[in-house]
C-alpha cells in the first residue's frame, strides 16, 4: 500500500522528516517496506542558468562558468565539453551529497566541497544525469529545458516533491489502508492532531429522497447505506493535482467521477461507486442476495456466476453492482452520463470475503470491507465524493442525503487494568500514563475507577474488542524498545526435561558409520506417491501436479537423490533420512484426523562401492549383507538383541530378496534390493539396497535403561567348525542346530567363511564358524570341550544332514 | 684360567657378529654380560685363584669385560640405526585407508544448534502431526472464520477441515491440552503453505516453535528469553530490535530483528541494506488461545515464538536457493 507524504499533509501537520517518521511508523507496528525522499537526495542541488563560460586560464579542457543560481551569481569550473551560456542546468551547490561519482569505479556518492582547480575557487558543481543518479550519460552535463527557473529546488523541478511509502499492513488494521488512517497512527506519534477535511456543499432546492429510493432486504450483510445524487455532471478529466496524486499512489485516473470515488477511498477507506442514474430502473437500490446460478457482468467486461449468499446491489428490475466488490457493466459511468447516485455503503466483512474469494476477485474495495470499514464514515465520504464533483464540474447537488441505517451501531466500550496491563507487559505504568498515551489513539476514558478505566473505542478501530487490544496499544504507544529486557528467569524443574531423542542418537549414529542425513519433500508427485502403497493422502488444492500427493514412503524420495547424485557423478552412496510418511485408513479421505496414518519412518540406502578403490585391496560393491550389516548394528545398538529377520520366498518387483525386519515380535519395516524395474524408471542402471523402518517400533525397542552384566571371570575357549551342506540348507538352520546344542555355553557364533567349490562337491557348501565357549563359574578342561564340540557336531550332522569338514 | 678367558672371548665375538636382530643381542647380553653371565662367572672363579696370579689374570678379565661391553654398545647401536633405516623405506606419504564420511543435514544441524540453546534454558522438546484439523491449525489459535488473516497462510487442504499445517503452532494447543502449566517446550517440524516453488519459496520448510506459559510470564521476559537465545546463535555483539506486528494467536505480537551479522549493521545484499533481518515472530499468547486449552488467563501468562529453519540455514551457511537442501546433492551436504 503506498501512502503519499504531502496527501498525509493534508489531514495532520507534520514536521517530522521522510527517515524519522519511516522509523517512528515501523517502531509502531506500520512498517514502511521503503521510500524514496528525493526532496532529500536533492537538498543542495538548484536549477542554475550559465551567464558566461570562459576558458579557465590554467587548463585547456576546463571552463570557468558563472552560474545565476536564484539568490547569488557563483563562479563554477566546469570540465564538461557541452557547457555553453544560456544553459539551464542541474547546480549542485557545496554540502550537496553527490549521488555518484564518475570518477569513482563503483561510482561511490561523496560530499560536494568549495575547491581550487588548477589554482581557481569552484563554488559548486554543474551535473551531469550519471551524476543525479537519473540516467548513465556521463559525457556532458545535463542540459535543462529553457523554462526551468534558475534558484528553483532541483526536485521541485522534476515535480518529485512528494515521498511515498510503501507501507506494509497487518491483517487486523483495515484503518491503516487509507490517509486518514495512517495520519492517526501519526497522530499516536507526535500527538499532533488529525482530522479530515470539513466538506461544503451547495445543495439545490430539488430533494433527493424524491429521486431515489434505496431499500435493503438483508440487514445482517448491508449494514448501511448512504447516497447522493448529482444532476448536470460533466464527464471529464479530473485536476491536474488529483490525477497525480492518484497516479502517485498507484491507481490511473479515468475521469472525474471515477477519480473523485477513488481519491476519496484513499483518503477515509470508504469505498465508493458512481451510478449512472440514469440507467436504473426505476431510479431505485435494494440491496438483497442474487439468486443461485444468476448471471452478471461485471466492470471489467467478465461474467460472472453467482450463488445464492453473493449480497448484490439491484435497481428496480436487475443486479447492478456485487456489494463492495466491483460494479457492473450496466450502469457504468460513461460520455452520456450526467445525472450521478454515489453509493457508500457498509457491507459484512465475512459476506464480502466469502464473495471475494469465491469469484477469485480482489479489489481496493473488497479488500477493505474483508478488513472492516468505519461504518460512521459512509455519510461523510458520499459528502465529500459529493463536493469534489460539484468543485470540479459545477454539477447540481440535490437536497439532502439518502441514509439508510437501519441499526445504528453502538459505540463499544472496553476495560483496562492497571494492574493486568503491567503484568502482561513486565512494566510499571501509572493509570495516568496509560490514559494519556491511549488518548492519542482517540480512546477517550469514559469511567474509571482507581485501578480499572473503561475506554470507548472510536469507530474506526475494528480491531479492539477486548481488555487484551487496550493493552497491545499500551505496549506500542508505550514502545516495545522501552520495555525491560529482562535476562534473569527462574527455570521451572517441576517437570521432566526431554531433552535427547532416540531420532537424535540414530541420527549420530549413523553419521558415526559415514552415512549422510538427506530431507526429501513430502509432496510429491501421483507416481512416486503411489509406488509404494496403492493409497495415498492427496491434496485438494495441489499448486502443481508435482507436489499434490503425501509420500507413502521414504524410498521415493531417496531414489529421485540417488538419481540426482549419480548424474553429478557420485556413485557410491551412503544415504539416510529420518521422516513422516501418510496413509489413508479407510478408503478414502474423511474429515476426522482418525482417517489418516501418519507415522515416521528411518531410511537407509546404500549404492555402489562400500570399499572404494584403494591400493593395497580390491574395491568391492555393496551388497545385500553390507546393509544389513549396518542395520543388525544398528538395531542391536539400541534395541539390544530383540530383533529378528523373516525371510521371505518371494519378491516383488518393488524390492526384490526382501526382508522382514521384526522388533520385539512387530513388523518394523523391510530391507532388499530395490528391484530393477523400479531403478530404471530413476535412470539408476546400479544395484541399491534400502531398508525402511518405523521408528516408533525402534521406540518401543529402545533400551535406554542398562545393567551391567559382570565380565566372565575364566578364560573363553575358541573352536573353529566347518561344515559340509546341500547348497539348499540355510546358515540359519545350521547355526541353530549348533545354538542348541552348545546352550548355555556357547557364548559366541560368528560365521567366518562360506565355501563353494570344487574340493567339497557340486551342490554343496562349505559353513565354517568360530564358537566361543565361556564358563561362568570355572575353567573348562580340554576334555570338557571335547566332548561339547561333538554332541555339537553330532547335533548338527544329524539335523542338518551336514558333514564335518574339519576341526 | 687364561685359557678360559680366551674361550669366552672368542665365544663372545662369534655370538656378538651373529646377533642381527634386537631380541639375538638381547639373548647375548644376557649370556655374557648379564649378572649370572659367561664374564661374570669368570670374576666369581677370580676368587679362588692364587693370589700371586690374581693381578695378571685380573688385568686380562677386566681387559675382556671392558672390550666386550664396548663391543656390545657398538653393535646395539648400529642395529638399532639400520632399523631406522628400515623404517625409512616405507612410503609413509601413501594415503590412509578411505573412510566414507557422514553429515547430518545442514537443516537438522541448524534445528539442533537452537533447540540445544532453550535446552539448556529448561525447555523440552514436543512434535505433533502433519496432517490437522481445521481447529487446531487456525480455530483454537484464534484465526476467526472468514478472516484475511488466514489468507497470511495459504493452505493445502485434504478434505473438509482437514488440512497440511502451516506453522507448527498447532502444536502449542496439543501441547497445552496434555498438561498443566509450567509449560516450557519447543516444537520443531515440517509445514506447508500453498506457493509456488522458486529459490526463495517452497510448498514446505521447516519451523520451531516455543512456548513458555506459567504465573507471572511478562513481555520483558518475551524480550529477554529471544535476546539470550540471538546473543548465544548470532554472537553476543548483535544488536537487537522488537517491532509490533499482529498474529491472531498473540497479542501484543512483536516481530524480532537483530543487526546484519554480517555487515555489522552498515548494510549488505544479504540484509538487502537496511543493516537489519528479520529472524523471528513472537509475542504474549492471545487469552482466547489459553482459554481454548482450558487454562484461566487471569492466572497464566505466557509467550510464544516461531523461526523458519531454511531462512535461518539460508543466512548462516550463506545459501541463496532453498531447493539445494532438498535436492541433496552429497558435495553439498558433506560441506557441512
Amino acid at each position: 500500500m503506498k501512502i503519499s507524504h504531502n496527501w498525509l499533509k493534508e489531514y495532520i501537520d507534520i514536521s517530522l522528516k521522510p527517515a524519522v517518521l519511516a522509523e517512528n511508523l515501523s517502531k509502531v507496528g506500520l512498517e514502511v517496506g521503503g521510500y524514496e525522499d528525493f526532496a532529500a537526495k536533492y537538498e543542495k542541488f538548484v536549477v542554475g542558468e550559465v551567464l558566461e563560460r570562459g576558458n579557465h586560464p590554467n587548463a585547456d579542457r576546463l571552463s570557468l562558468c558563472k552560474v545565476n543560481v536564484g539568490s547569488e551569481v557563483l563562479e563554477i569550473v566546469c570540465g564538461a565539453p557541452n557547457v555553453a551560456a544560456g544553459q539551464k542546468v542541474p547546480v549542485a551547490l557545496v554540502g550537496a551529497t553527490i549521488p555518484r561519482n564518475q570518477h569513482d569505479p563503483e561510482g561511490k556518492s561523496f560530499t560536494l566541497e568549495r575547491a581550487h582547480i588548477r589554482g581557481i575557487q569552484s563554488n559548486g558543481m554543474i551535473c551531469s544525469s550519471f551524476e543525479l543518479g537519473l540516467g548513465e550519460d556521463a559525457n556532458g552535463i545535463l542540459v535543462l529545458k529553457r523554462s526551468a527557473k534558475p534558484g528553483m529546488p532541483f526536485a521541485k523541478f522534476l515535480g518529485l516533491t512528494d515521498v511515498l511509502y510503501d507501507m506494509e499492513v497487518t491483517a487486523n488494521r483495515g484503518d491503516w489502508l487509507s490517509h486518514i488512517g495512517v495520519a492517526r497512527e501519526i497522530q499516536m506519534i507526535t500527538g499532533k492532531k488529525a482530522s479530515l477535511i470539513r466538506t461544503r456543499i451547495k445543495e439545490s432546492k430539488t430533494l433527493t429522497k424524491n429521486h431515489a429510493t434505496i431499500r435493503i432486504l438483508d440487514e445482517q450483510k448491508c449494514r448501511r447505506y448512504s447516497s447522493r445524487v448529482l444532476k448536470n455532471v460533466k464527464l471529464g478529466p479530473s485536476p491536474q493535482w488529483m490525477q497525480d496524486r492518484l497516479q502517485s499512489v498507484g491507481i490511473r485516473p479515468i475521469n472525474n467521477i471515477v477519480d473523485v470515488t477513488n481519491y476519496v477511498l484513499m483518503e477515509t477507506g470508504q469505498p465508493l461507486h458512481a451510478f449512472d442514474y440514469d440507467t436504473l430502473a426505476g431510479h431505485a437500490i435494494v440491496v438483497k442476495c442474487a439468486a443461485e446460478g444468476e448471471k452478471f457482468t461485471t466492470l471489467d467486461g467478465k461474467e460472472r456466476i453467482l450463488k445464492a449468499d453473493t449480497l448484490m446491489i439491484c435497481d428496480g428490475e436487475r443486479p447492478v453492482a456485487i456489494a463492495g466488490v466491483m460494479g457492473g457493466a450496466n450502469t457504468e459511468i460513461s460520455e452520456g452520463t450526467t445525472t450521478v447516485l454515489i453509493e457508500s455503503a457498509n457491507f459484512d466483512p465475512s459476506s464480502v470475503r466469502r464473495t471475494s474469494k469465491y469469484l477469485g476477485l480482489s479489489t481496493d474495495a473488497s479488500q477493505r470491507f474483508e478488513r472492516g470499514v468505519d461504518i460512521e464514515m459512509t455519510l461523510y465520504a458520499a459528502n465529500r465524493a459529493a463536493q469534489l464533483i460539484q468543485e470540479f464540474t459545477g454539477a447540481e447537488v440535490l437536497k439532502g442525503s439518502i441514509d439508510v441505517y437501519p441499526k445504528k451501531a453502538r459505540p463499544t466500550f472496553v476495560s483496562l487494568r492497571v494492574k493486568r496491563t503491567n503484568a502482561v507487559l513486565g512494566t510499571s505504568l501509572s493509570k495516568q500514563e496509560i490514559i494519556s498515551s491511549l488518548r492519542r489513539l482517540e480512546l477517550i476514558p469514559a469511567a474509571q475507577t482507581k485501578e480499572t478505566v473503561k475506554f470507548r473505542v472510536p469507530s474506526f478501530r475494528y480491531d479492539i474488542a477486548e481488555e487484551i487490544d487496550l493493552i497491545e496499544e499500551v505496549a506500542r504507544a508505550y514502545g516495545y524498545d522501552n520495555v525491560e529486557t529482562k535476562t534473569r528467569m527462574t527455570v521451572d524443574f517441576s517437570k521432566p526435561l526431554r531433552t535427547t531423542s532416540l531420532q537424535d542418537e540414530i541420527r549420530n549414529y549413523l553419521i558415526g558409520a559415514g552415512f549422510n542425513e538427506i530431507l526429501t519433500y513430502s509432496l510429491q508427485d501421483r507416481v512416486k506417491g503411489h509406488l509404494m502403497a496403492d493409497k495415498a493422502v492427496e491434496v485438494l488444492n495441489p499448486v502443481s501436479a508435482e507436489a499434490s500427493v503425501l509420500r507413502t514412503s521414504l524410498v521415493p524420495g531417496a531414489l529421485t537423490v540417488v538419481q540426482h547424485n549419480r548424474s553429478h557423478g557420485q556413485k557410491d552412496l551412503r544415504l539416510f533420512e529420518i521422516g513422516n510418511v501418510f496413509g489413508l485408513r479407510g478408503e478414502k479421505p474423511e474429515k476426522t484426523l482418525d482417517a489418516y496414518v501418519e507415522e515416521e519412518r528411518l531410511l537407509v540406502l546404500l549404492s555402489g562401492n562400500v570399499i572404494s578403490a584403494q591400493y593395497g585391496s580390491e574395491h568391492r560393491t555393496a551388497d545385500l549383507f553390507d546393509l544389513k550389516g549396518e542395520i543388525q548394528a544398528l538395531i542391536s545398538k539400541f534395541c539390544l538383541d530383540k530383533y529378528r529377520f523373516i525371510y521371505y520366498d518371494s519378491a516383488s518387483a518393488l524390492i526384490e530378496s526382501a526382508l522382514a525386519v521384526e522388533i520385539n515380535g512387530t513388523y518394523a519395516g523391510f530391507l532388499g534390493e530395490v528391484g530393477k524395474s523400479i531403478a530404471q524408471r530413476f535412470d539408476i542402471d546400479g544395484a541399491l539396497f534400502v531398508c525402511e523402518l518405523r521408528v516408533s517400533d525402534l521406540q518401543r525397542g529402545w533400551a535406554t535403561e542398562k545393567k551391567l552384566i559382570p565380565l566372565p571371570r575364566f578364560p573363553g575357549v575358541h573352536r573353529d567348525l566347518a561344515f559340509v551342506v546341500n547348497a539348499g540348507i540355510q546358515h540359519e538352520t545350521v547355526a541353530r542346530g549348533i545354538r542348541e546344542a552348545g546352550g548355555t555355553l556357547l557364548a559366541n557364533l560368528v560365521l567366518f567363511d562360506l565355501y563353494v567349490g570344487d574340493q567339497i562337491g557340486a551342490g554343496n557348501k562349505s559353513l565354517a564358524y568360530s564358537l566361543e565357549f565361556q564358563p561362568l563359574d570355572r575353567t573348562l578342561t580340554d576334555r570338557e570341550i571335547d566332548a561339547e564340540v561333538l554332541r555339537i557336531v553330532k547335533h548338527v550332522e544329524a539335523t542338518c544332514n551336514a558333514k564335518l569338514r574339519a576341526l | 684360567m687364561t685359557e678360559k678367558i680366551n674361550q669366552v672371548r672368542v665365544a663372545f665375538d662369534n655370538e656378538l657378529s651373529g646377533a642381527v636382530t634386537g631380541d639375538e643381542l638381547e639373548q647375548v647380553r644376557v649370556k655374557f654380560l648379564s649378572r649370572n653371565g659367561a664374564i661374570a662367572q669368570l670374576f666369581e672363579e677370580m676368587k679362588s685363584v692364587p693370589a700371586a696370579e690374581k693381578p695378571v689374570l685380573g688385568k686380562l678379565l677386566n681387559t675382556l669385560k671392558n672390550a666386550a661391553q664396548g663391543a656390545f654398545d657398538e653393535r646395539k647401536k648400529t642395529l638399532s640405526q639400520s632399523k631406522e633405516q628400515r623404517t625409512r623405506s616405507i612410503d609413509l606419504t601413501l594415503p590412509g585407508r578411505p573412510k566414507p564420511i557422514g553429515t547430518k543435514h545442514p537443516l537438522t544441524q541448524t534445528m539442533d544448534e537452537i533447540k540445544k540453546i532453550f535446552m539448556t534454558m529448561g525447555f523440552s522438546v514436543a512434535t505433533g502431526p502433519e496432517i490437522e484439523t481445521d481447529y487446531y491449525n487456525f480455530g483454537a489459535l484464534n484465526f476467526p472464520p472468514e478472516h484475511p488473516a488466514r489468507d497470511m497462510q495459504d493452505t493445502f487442504f485434504i478434505a473438509k477441515d482437514i488440512l497440511l499445517r502451516t506453522h507448527t503452532s498447532p502444536v502449542q494447543i496439543r501441547t497445552m491440552e496434555q498438561q498443566r502449566p509450567p509449560v516450557r517446550e519447543i516444537m520443531p517440524g515440517r509445514v506447508y503453505r500453498n506457493e509456488a516453488v522458486s529459490a526463495r519459496s517452497l510448498v514446505s520448510f521447516h519451523q520451531i516453535e516455543g512456548l513458555y506459559v506459567d504465573r507471572g510470564v511478562t513481555f520483558s521476559d518475551l524480550k529477554g528469553t529471544l535476546v539470550a537465545f540471538a546473543h548465544q546463535f548470532y554472537g553476543k555483539d548483535v544488536k537487537f530490535k522488537f517491532r509490533p506486528t499482529f498474529f491472531p494467536f498473540t497479542e501484543p505480537s512483536a516481530d524480532m530483528y537483530i543487526s546484519c551479522f554480517l555487515c555489522k549493521g552498515e548494510g549488505c545484499r544479504m540484509c538487502k541494506f537496511v543493516g537489519w533481518l528479520e529472524i523471528m515472530g513472537s509475542g504474549m499468547v492471545h487469552p482466547h488461545v489459553l482459554q481454548n486449552v482450558g487454562y484461566d488467563p487471569e492466572v497464566f501468562t505466557g509467550f510464544a515464538f516461531g523461526m523458519g529453519i531454511e531462512r535461518i540455514a539460508c543466512l548462516r551457511y550463506g545459501v541463496d536457493d532453498l531447493r539445494l537442501f532438498y535436492e541433496n546433492d552429497v558435495r553439498f551436504l558433506q560441506q557441512f
